[in-house]
């Protein structure tokens, strides 16, 4: 794809209805995310693992701590031993295996659907080896497609047969609608029974509602984790040659506005871009929240390796 | 300018249809390509700052069309292929011919322009105006001819030969330096130059001949104007203007005098006492050639001193011919200036300043010429050794032969400056010599062939009256001379009466080619000889006779070949045929002696070599100066001696125009006002046209990546 093609150049104004998604979840993309798995569980085995350890005592096989006998509690937790030794009634405590709610909000905006979806489909690569890794390590995974018209949600599934679930919500998930951060988030918070990890992969191409939206999980305790992704065309205009006099459409809406395009301006565009993800990423970083920057021109599965080597989303 | 390509209404049709398609495609163009972006908020935060520059991005859409509509003018204007009137016309070739003599360095307008200048502009416009195939040359006509600039169609060569910079002052002596065109001294050879001129333009396309001159000519260049002007009349031949650039006119036409006025000196000689070496006498002539009063002063300078001068008032065409006595100069170089008066404030008179017209006619040099003794003869038979002693007191400025009476013929006393016939009772021979004579008491035997005739026979006669203001009698006094016997003259008219006896002439002068004294008595016969005033009244008149026979010698006056006699130098010269000549140059006229140079450095220019032959010899005075001239083979070899050049010449010096009346140029022949310059001088103007569109092209389209237009 050409840079022209990718700053929106080619046939003017994209018909936003008309987005037709290629199917990339074929047999060689599975391919792509068991070898995935397979690096990814190298890389927890030991520390982290799909049977995580909660701090509720339940019915886990390692020991936590002993409790007096209340009337109700099973009476094969009973320590017999301690009874016979020290007369009391002690009831053995274990603590519980819980496994790993994982919620992946995937970004179905217009603006990760310009030039092709690319960022979209980059976005749903990232969501497919993330929701894999987490099946295969019986993590409970949700998936939500969020924009400002739609918002869809897959209810957590566990196993790794499921993953074909997973494909099959990415592919028919609506797509179009304004980027609406703040709103999508508050609808998945006020959805998920457990907190737990959640993942919102996006451009973030929302002034306003881009960190307010990420905060408001973590206000509900969610665990988030930031991925943004980025064309670099979008990013730096300024090697796309496109000059003079022009209108810029907004893709979200019938926003217009009649620019000269100058050097100058693409440089100052380019920088305000940096800026924008920069603060947003320090924003992020100094509330506990992972950020990673996504360039669509970087190869999906590096990225995510990055993300595992990084830490952040299973432990 | 015409066009030589399309016609002006093809031309208009053109560009009539390119601007309209232009103009289509601007207002295609205004339509603004959609770029859909995923991030309007941050664009608009970007872009909202570009919002003030509004007026501008729509005044810049008009200039981009404004721009394109140019280069659509220019190219069809290529396509007219536009040409000047010059460019089309048939080739010309014009010999530009520029006076170079004295008279056009006078001021020529208030601004203080030579004339020579202001026909330096004139050629320069012509010059300028020359089209591609035009050529052209340059012919300065001063004393000599030269040819500043061969024929040549490049504008560069001719202005650089029109170039009138001063010269460097570091090298006074290069002629390199010095400007082409320059005026020298001397009257202008209109006629060599014409005649060059004609020749050059002999086979040429639409030959011209432009004579640029002030009009102040000898008669010479008068007749070679009228006779340029009469070929010019016949088929074939080139054609001739003049353009008389002689002082202004005025409104009513008349020549406005304050630009005319000139004093010069005319001539300049100078010799020394022969009773008195170490004094000179001093001829100056001056002649006031202006139509106003000219007050000044001369001056006479040697080796930089003024051993002399005195003011003058010259009435308009007045001469004056100045001698000024006896000034003491040992020097033998002089140089005559004419300096303006001083006013009241210590500063140059400038009413006297502007009389005197140009520098060039002001200074001339004077050589003045060994004292030779001079040659007396003493006729005698031997009685009165009284006249032969005062004779022999002489001996520094008079060499003495004395001979007998029988050898006093006039073939016998040779070469002799002087005679003295002191023969008591022989008889004069007859005829008597052609030289200056003292013939005492010549009437003695009946029949002398005396000059002034016998009066009659005075018995004691008394020197009663004597005219004591004549140079012969200066200091003398004939007081109670006694004499025996003595003859009164029969003075014609002229003859001056110097003694007499009672108003009888007794001692007469006749001044003629050749003076003659008679004494009307024998100083045997009286006691005279007995007195001072017998040896004193000798000298006198020996001096007296000898300032006129060694007369002044006259300069040299300026001119390109100038025959001369060795013998005139004092340098027998029958056998000598090389000479080497010195000549001065126009800044340092007068040249310090070789030797002088050698120890101060200076520079000297190359000697040149000229042949003689019978003592006669012939140099290229165009510089006035002292030339030093060196005899190198003969038995003279080795002699040194000077010549002084100077212009001298009252028609170089007289500043008005003489092409008038009879010799006016017909109207048909004038010069009319200077051309206009051609636009370019070569090469075809479309393809700087195109140049210039592509120039603008190319700004065009750097502004348009600048983004400055669209």
């Amino acid at each position: 794809m050409g840079l022209r093609e990718r700053m929106g150049l080619g046939g003017g104004r994209q018909n936003k209805a008309a987005v037709e998604l290629p199917d990339i979840f074929d047999d060689e993309f599975l391919r792509q995310l068991e070898l995935l798995q397979v690096i990814a569980r190298r890389l927890i085995r030991g520390r982290q693992r799909a049977e995580r350890k909660t701090r509720k005592t339940g019915s886990g096989l390692e020991f936590a701590d002993h409790r007096s006998y209340s009337p109700g509690d099973d009476i094969r937790n009973v320590d017999w031993n301690v009874l016979a030794r020290l007369n009391q009634t002690l009831v053995r405590l274990f603590e519980e295996d819980e496994d790993l709610p994982l919620r992946l909000v995937v970004d179905v905006s217009d603006s990760m659907l310009t030039k092709g979806a690319h960022k979209l489909i980059y976005a749903q690569k990232i969501i497919a080896a993330l929701a894999y890794v987490g099946l295969a390590g019986l993590d409970r995974v949700g998936l939500t497609a969020m924009s400002g018209k739609a918002h869809e949600t897959l209810p957590a599934i566990r196993g790794k047969s499921r993953i074909f679930r997973v494909f099959d919500f990415l592919r028919k998930a609506p797509l179009g609608g304004p980027t609406d951060i703040y709103g999508g988030c508050k609808r998945v918070a006020a959805q998920a029974s457990l907190p737990g990890v959640t993942v919102v992969v996006s451009d973030f191409y929302d002034l306003q509602g881009a960190f307010d939206g990420l905060n408001l999980l973590r206000f509900q305790k969610h665990e988030v984790v930031a991925i943004q992704v980025i064309d670099p065309v979008e990013a730096n205009p300024l090697d796309t040659g496109v000059r003079g006099d022009v209108t810029l459409v907004d893709v979200e809406g019938d926003a217009s506005r009649d620019v000269t395009l100058s050097p100058a301006m693409l440089q100052a565009y380019a920088e305000a871009h940096e800026r924008f993800c920069t603060t947003l990423a320090n924003k992020c970083r100094s509330r506990g929240m992972p950020y990673f920057r996504a360039n669509i021109d970087e190869p999906f599965d590096e990225l995510v390796l990055r993300i595992f080597r990084l830490g952040g989303v299973l432990r | 300018m015409q066009l030589a390509g399309w016609a002006l209404a093809e031309l208009a049709v053109v560009f009539a249809a390119g601007a309209g398609v232009i103009t289509l495609l601007y207002l295609l163009r205004m339509r603004r390509r959609q770029v859909v972006v995923p991030f309007a908020e941050l664009w608009e935060q970007v872009t909202r700052e570009s919002e003030s520059r509004k007026l501008w991005r729509k005044l810049r859409r008009l200039f981009s069309w404004l721009i394109q509509l140019i280069l659509l003018a220019l190219v069809c204007l290529a396509l007219g292929d536009p040409r000047p009137e010059v460019w089309l016309r048939e080739p010309a070739t014009t010999a530009i011919v520029i006076d170079t003599s004295a008279s056009m360095a006078a001021v020529a307008d208030e601004d203080g322009q030579t004339r020579l200048a202001l026909a330096l502009q004139r050629a320069r416009a012509e010059v300028e105006a020359l089209g591609p195939a035009d050529r052209a040359l340059i012919i300065a006509a001063g004393s000599e001819v030269s040819v500043p600039a061969p024929l040549t169609g490049e504008g560069g060569t001719l202005l650089a030969a029109l170039d009138s910079a001063p010269p460097d002052p570091d090298s006074p002596i290069n002629p390199k330096t010095r400007p082409r065109v320059r005026v020298g001294p001397g009257e202008a050879d209109l006629g060599r130059a014409l005649l060059l001129a004609r020749n050059a333009l002999g086979d040429q396309p639409t030959p011209r001949i432009l004579v640029l001159t002030d009009g102040a000519l000898d008669e010479a260049g008068v007749d070679a104007v009228d006779r340029c002007i009469e070929r010019a009349k016949l088929e074939g031949e080139a054609s001739c203007e003049v353009l008389d650039i002689g002082a202004p006119k005025s409104e009513d036409g008349e020549a406005d005098t304050a630009f005319g006025r000139n004093v010069a000196i005319t001539a300049f000689a100078a010799r020394r006492y022969p009773s008195n070496p170490d004094q000179v006498e001093v001829l100056v002539e001056i002649q006031n050639l202006g139509a106003e009063p000219a007050r000044f002063e001369l001056r006479v300078t040697a080796d930089g001193l003024p051993v002399g001068g005195k003011a003058l008032e010259l009435a308009p065409g007045d001469r004056a011919l100045e001698v000024l006595p006896k000034l003491d100069a040992a020097r033998e170089r002089l140089v005559a200036e004419l300096r303006p008066l001083e006013g009241a404030d210590g500063n140059v008179d400038e009413a006297s300043a502007g009389a005197l017209g140009p520098s060039i006619d002001d200074r001339a040099y004077a050589v003045i010429p060994p004292l030779d003794p001079m040659e007396v003869t003493l006729v005698t038979d031997g009685g009165n050794l009284f006249l032969e002693a005062a004779l022999l007191t002489l001996d520094d400025s008079v060499r003495l032969t004395t001979v007998g009476v029988d050898e006093g013929a006039a073939s016998a006393v040779g070469d002799a400056n002087l005679v003295f016939y002191d023969i008591a009772a022989n008889p004069l021979p007859d005829p008597l010599p052609t030289t200056n004579l003292v013939i005492f008491d010549p009437h003695r035997v009946e029949g002398s062939p005396a000059p002034i005739p016998l009066l009659r026979e005075l018995r004691s006669p008394r020197l009663s009256e004597q005219n004591e203001k004549h140079e012969i009698l200066e200091g003398v006094v004939f007081k109670d001379v006694n004499m025996f016997q003595g003859t009164s003259f029969d003075l014609a008219p002229g003859d001056i009466n110097l003694v007499s006896h009672l108003g009888e002439p007794i001692v007469a002068l006749r001044e003629g080619d050749h003076g003659v004294l008679q004494i009307g008595f024998d100083p045997r016969g009286s006691d005279l000889p007995l007195r001072t005033a017998f040896p004193l009244m000798i000298a006198n008149a020996v001096d007296y006779f000898g300032r006129r026979e060694a007369g002044f010698v006259a300069a040299i006056p300026i001119g390109a070949s100038r025959e001369l006699a060795l013998a005139d130098f004092g340098v027998p010269g029958e056998d000598v045929t090389l000479l080497e000549v010195l000549p001065p140059t126009p800044d340092n006229p007068i040249p310090a002696r070789t030797s002088e140079d050698a120890e101060a450095g200076v520079e000297r220019p190359t000697p040149l070599r000229v042949r003689a032959q019978d003592g006669r010899f012939r140099i290229r005075a165009l510089v006035p100066g002292v030339y030093t001239i060196t005899v190198k083979d003969g038995a003279a070899a080795g002699a040194v001696f000077e010549v002084a050049v100077n212009q001298a010449n009252a028609a170089a010096s007289n500043l008005e125009s003489r092409l008038v009346d009879d010799h006016a140029v017909p109207e048909a022949h004038a010069a009319g006002p200077a051309p206009e310059p051609a636009p370019l001088s070569e090469g075809p103007l479309w393809t700087l046209i195109m140049l210039a569109a592509i120039a603008l092209l190319t700004a065009e389209w750097a502004s348009y990546h600048r983004r400055k237009t669209v």
